[in-house]
C-alpha cells in the first residue's frame, strides 16, 4: 500500500511543475483558446466590435474558390515535397555512407555541401532561387535556352509555380533529411550484414532490402512526419518570391492564414484558418509520437 | 555631493521651465525615410523650440506600419502623428482614429499650396482626414537604346497607346530575350490606366463598382493588347524590375517613386528616361496618386496644435523641399513647383523628376480604397482577373462585367 504523501511533497511538486504547467497555459493554451473564439467570429484587427457568426469563417475557407485553392495547393506541395525530399535524401545518405568507408574527406566535403541549403536563410537562398529563374536573365533558362529547350516561366506560369516552389522546398529538406538518415545507417549494426551474407544475400540490393531498409524503418516514419511537418508550413519561399500569386496559383495555408490576417486585416477568418492548420498539425504530432514509440519497441 | 545634486536639481528646474510639448512621430520604410524623417526633424526643432519630435522606431513597409498603428491603438498607446501610404490612412479612418484636420487648414488653403487636387488625396465625405507627404503616379520608364534599335526616336515618343503598342511590338521583335513593354497586374496600375481613360473605380458617394465602364473595358483591353502585341510577359513585379534595369525591357510603367533605384540599377547600361502616360480623355483624366500622407491621431487638445505646427511644416514648402530632394518623390505642396526657388535646381539636374513631378501636378487624384472589411482583399481578385486577361485566358470586357459584380457581391453592395 502507498503512503498518503505529505501536504510538504504536494508543495514541492507544484513548485516544480507549477511555473511550466503555468507558462504553458499563458503562452499556449490561452492564445489557441482565444484564436478558437475569435474563428466564430467577423473580427476585423484593430475594430472596437464584433459579431458571432458561426461556423461562416469555416464554411468560406472550404467552399470560397481561393480558399480551397489555398488548400490544393498545399496538399499538392505536401505530395511533392515528401516523396522526393526523402527518395532523394535516401539516395544522398547511402551514397555518402559507402563513401565515407574509403574516401571519408570527400563524404564528409559532399555532406557539408548538402547540408548548406538547411543552414542558410532560407529569405536569402530564395533571393539567389529568384535571379536564377528570372524567366529572360536568369542563369537556368540562358541554359536551356542555349541548348535550345524551351525557357518556361518558372514563377510566373500559374500551371508551375507550385511546382518550383516545391522544387525549392525539396532542394531546401534534403540536407536535413540526410543527415537523419546517416545517423540511422551508422546505427545500424555491421553484425547484420555478416549474417546477411552467411544467409546468401551478396548482393547489394539483397542487403539494401532485407538488412538496410527494413532497419531503417522506423528513421524513415520519422522523416516522413518531419518532412510532412515542414512542408504543411511552406511560407517564406512563398512570401519572397510570389507571394501567392499570380492569381493565387502559389497560395498555400499558412500565406493565406498571414494575408488574410496581416494584409485584409481579417482576423476572425485568418483565425479560422489557424483552427485548421492547428488541427492538422497536431494530427501530424500524434503521428509523430506514436512513430517514436514505435521506434522504441522496434530495438 | 552636496554641489552635484544641486546641480541636478537645477537642471530639472531648468527642463521644466521651458516646457516642451513632446510629440511622437510613426513613419514606414526606413531604407527610404531614416534620413529624410532626420533632416525633417533637425529642420522644425530648428523653427520650434518649444516642441520636441520623438520619432518611433520604423515599421519595414507601410502595411506592417498600419499593423502596428492599429496595435498601438488597441494598447492605448498610438504615436501623436504617423505617416502612412495614401491608400492605407482610409484603414484608421474607418476605425475612427484619425482626426478631422479641418479645423486647423488655412481659410485660403490655395494659398498655403494645398491645391484641391493635393487635398482630394486625404478626404473621404468631405472631411480631411490626412495631407499627403509625398506622391507618386504612374509612369513610363523607356530605354531609349531599345526604341533607337526599333528604328523610333525618342524624339518622337507615341504620344497614344496605338503607337506605344506598335513601338513595344518592334522592340519585342528585337529578340528573344528582350521584351516591348510590361505593366503590373494590380489595383493601382489598373486604376491608372482606367483613370487615363477618364474612367472611376467607383462611383463618388461610394455605393456602387463603376469600372465596369466603356472606360475599364478599354483599360482592360490594354492589358490583354499588351500581351498579344506588345509582347508583356508574364512577370511578376520583382522580375520586371529586373530586367528593365539589365537593358532587356523596352518600356516599362510604374511608379514614379522608382526613379532612383531603376536610375542606380541601370547605371552606365543606357540612360533611363522617363515618359509621362498617355492621356486618352484630357477633359476627364487623372491619375491615382501612390505615395504617403500624414494623420493627427493624438486626441490631447494641446498637442494636437503641436501636432499640426508639425504636419504643416512638412506639408510647407521647407518641408517639402526636404522630401523631394532626399525622396525623389513628386511633392504635394502647389508652392515648391510654382516657386523655382525652391528646387530650381533640383529639377535642373534631375530632367526625369521634372517630367514625373509635372503628371502629378497636373492629374493628382485619390487612390481609391474599396470599403468594408473586404476592401483590401477584392484588390487581389483585380489582379487575378488582370492575370487572365493577359494570358488569354478571358476576354477583356466580359471578365471586366463579372468581375464587377463579383466586388459587388464581396462589397455588399447589392
Amino acid at each position: 500500500m502507498r503512503l498518503p504523501r505529505t501536504a510538504r511533497e504536494r508543495a514541492t511538486d507544484l513548485w516544480l511543475a507549477g511555473p511550466a504547467i503555468l507558462a504553458m497555459a499563458v503562452l499556449i493554451f490561452a492564445p489557441v483558446a482565444i484564436v478558437a473564439v475569435l474563428s466564430f467570429t467577423d473580427y476585423q484587427f484593430g475594430a472596437r466590435t464584433f459579431h458571432w457568426i458561426g461556423w461562416e469563417n469555416y464554411a468560406t475557407l472550404f467552399t470560397d474558390p481561393v480558399g480551397r485553392k489555398a488548400m490544393t495547393n498545399t496538399l499538392i506541395y505536401v505530395a511533392v515535397v515528401i516523396p522526393f525530399a526523402m527518395g532523394l535524401a535516401l539516395v544522398v545518405a547511402l551514397g555518402l555512407h559507402a563513401l565515407a568507408e574509403r574516401f571519408p574527406r570527400i563524404s564528409a566535403t559532399l555532406r557539408a555541401a548538402y547540408f548548406l541549403p538547411v543552414a542558410a536563410t532560407l529569405v536569402a537562398m530564395a533571393l539567389a532561387w529568384q535571379m536564377l529563374l528570372h524567366p529572360s536573365i536568369g542563369l537556368v533558362n540562358q541554359i536551356l535556352g542555349g541548348l535550345g529547350l524551351p525557357a518556361p516561366d518558372w514563377l510566373s506560369d500559374r500551371g508551375l509555380v507550385i511546382y518550383t516552389l516545391a522544387a525549392i522546398g525539396i532542394w531546401q529538406s534534403v540536407g536535413y533529411n540526410m543527415v537523419l538518415f546517416l545517423a540511422g545507417l551508422a546505427a545500424i549494426p555491421p553484425d547484420l550484414y555478416e549474417a546477411a551474407e552467411v544467409d546468401g544475400a551478396t548482393q547489394g540490393w539483397e542487403r539494401f532490402w532485407t538488412v538496410t531498409w527494413p532497419m531503417l524503418g522506423p528513421t524513415t516514419l520519422f522523416v516522413a512526419v518531419i518532412t510532412a511537418t515542414q512542408a504543411f508550413r511552406v511560407f517564406e519561399t512563398v512570401a519572397t518570391l510570389t507571394r501567392g500569386g499570380p492569381a493565387f496559383a502559389s497560395d498555400t495555408l499558412v500565406y493565406a492564414l498571414y494575408r488574410e490576417g496581416f494584409e485584409y486585416f481579417k482576423a476572425g477568418y485568418a483565425s479560422a484558418i489557424t483552427m485548421v492548420f492547428f488541427v492538422l498539425m497536431v494530427a501530424l504530432t500524434l503521428a509523430q509520437f506514436r512513430v517514436l514509440e514505435r521506434r522504441v519497441h522496434y530495438r | 555631493m552636496k554641489t552635484l545634486l544641486t546641480a541636478s536639481a537645477l537642471a530639472l528646474a531648468a527642463a521644466t521651465a521651458t516646457a516642451q510639448t513632446e510629440i511622437r512621430v510613426h513613419y514606414a520604410i526606413p531604407t527610404i525615410w531614416a534620413e529624410t524623417q532626420a533632416a525633417l526633424e533637425e529642420a522644425f526643432e530648428a523653427e520650434n523650440p518649444d516642441i520636441d519630435i520623438v520619432i518611433d522606431g520604423p515599421a519595414e513597409n507601410y502595411g506592417e506600419g498600419v499593423q502596428r498603428l492599429l496595435r498601438e491603438a488597441v494598447a492605448g498607446d498610438l504615436p501623436d502623428v504617423a505617416w502612412v501610404g495614401l491608400n492605407r490612412w482610409r484603414i484608421l479612418e474607418a476605425r475612427g482614429l484619425t482626426q478631422p484636420l479641418d479645423p486647423f487648414l488655412p481659410e485660403d488653403t490655395d494659398a498655403a499650396g494645398y491645391t484641391d487636387a493635393l487635398l482630394s488625396l486625404g478626404q473621404y465625405q468631405g472631411t480631411q482626414h490626412a495631407l499627403g507627404t509625398s506622391a507618386s503616379t504612374l509612369v513610363m520608364y523607356v530605354n531609349p537604346d531599345l526604341v533607337e534599335r526599333a528604328g523610333y526616336s525618342m524624339d518622337d515618343f507615341p504620344t497614344d497607346y496605338d503607337g506605344i503598342i506598335e513601338l513595344a511590338a518592334a522592340i519585342d521583335d528585337l529578340g528573344d530575350s528582350i521584351d516591348g513593354i510590361w505593366i503590373d497586374r494590380h489595383d493601382w496600375r489598373f486604376q491608372s490606366l482606367l483613370g487615363g481613360y477618364g474612367g472611376r473605380p467607383m462611383t463618388a458617394d461610394e455605393s456602387d463598382i463603376a469600372f465596369d465602364s466603356e472606360a475599364g473595358k478599354q483599360a482592360a483591353a490594354l492589358y490583354a493588347r499588351f500581351a498579344s502585341e506588345g509582347g508583356m510577359k508574364s512577370y511578376i513585379d520583382d522580375q520586371a524590375r529586373q530586367a528593365y534595369p539589365a537593358g532587356t525591357l523596352g518600356i516599362m510603367m510604374d511608379s514614379s517613386a522608382l526613379l532612383k533605384r531603376f536610375t542606380e540599377a541601370a547605371g552606365d547600361r543606357f540612360p533611363v528616361t522617363v515618359v509621362r502616360l498617355p492621356v486618352p480623355e484630357p477633359e476627364t483624366a487623372y491619375f491615382p496618386t501612390g505615395g504617403s500622407g500624414i494623420v493627427m491621431l493624438t486626441e490631447d487638445e494641446e498637442k494636437q496644435q503641436a501636432a499640426w505646427e508639425y504636419i504643416s511644416f512638412v506639408t510647407g514648402p521647407e518641408g517639402q523641399k526636404i522630401i523631394v530632394e532626399n525622396t525623389g518623390y513628386a511633392p504635394t505642396n502647389a508652392l515648391v513647383l510654382e516657386d523655382e526657388s525652391y528646387l530650381g535646381a533640383y529639377y535642373e539636374a534631375n530632367p526625369n523628376a521634372r517630367t514625373a513631378h509635372s503628371q502629378v501636378a497636373e492629374f493628382a487624384g485619390p487612390w481609391f480604397a474599396y470599403p468594408g472589411a473586404e476592401g483590401v482583399a477584392v484588390t487581389d481578385l483585380i489582379a487575378a482577373a488582370l492575370v487572365e486577361i493577359t494570358e488569354g485566358d478571358a476576354e477583356p470586357a466580359p471578365r471586366i462585367e463579372a468581375l464587377a459584380d463579383t466586388l459587388r457581391d464581396r462589397l455588399g453592395m447589392n
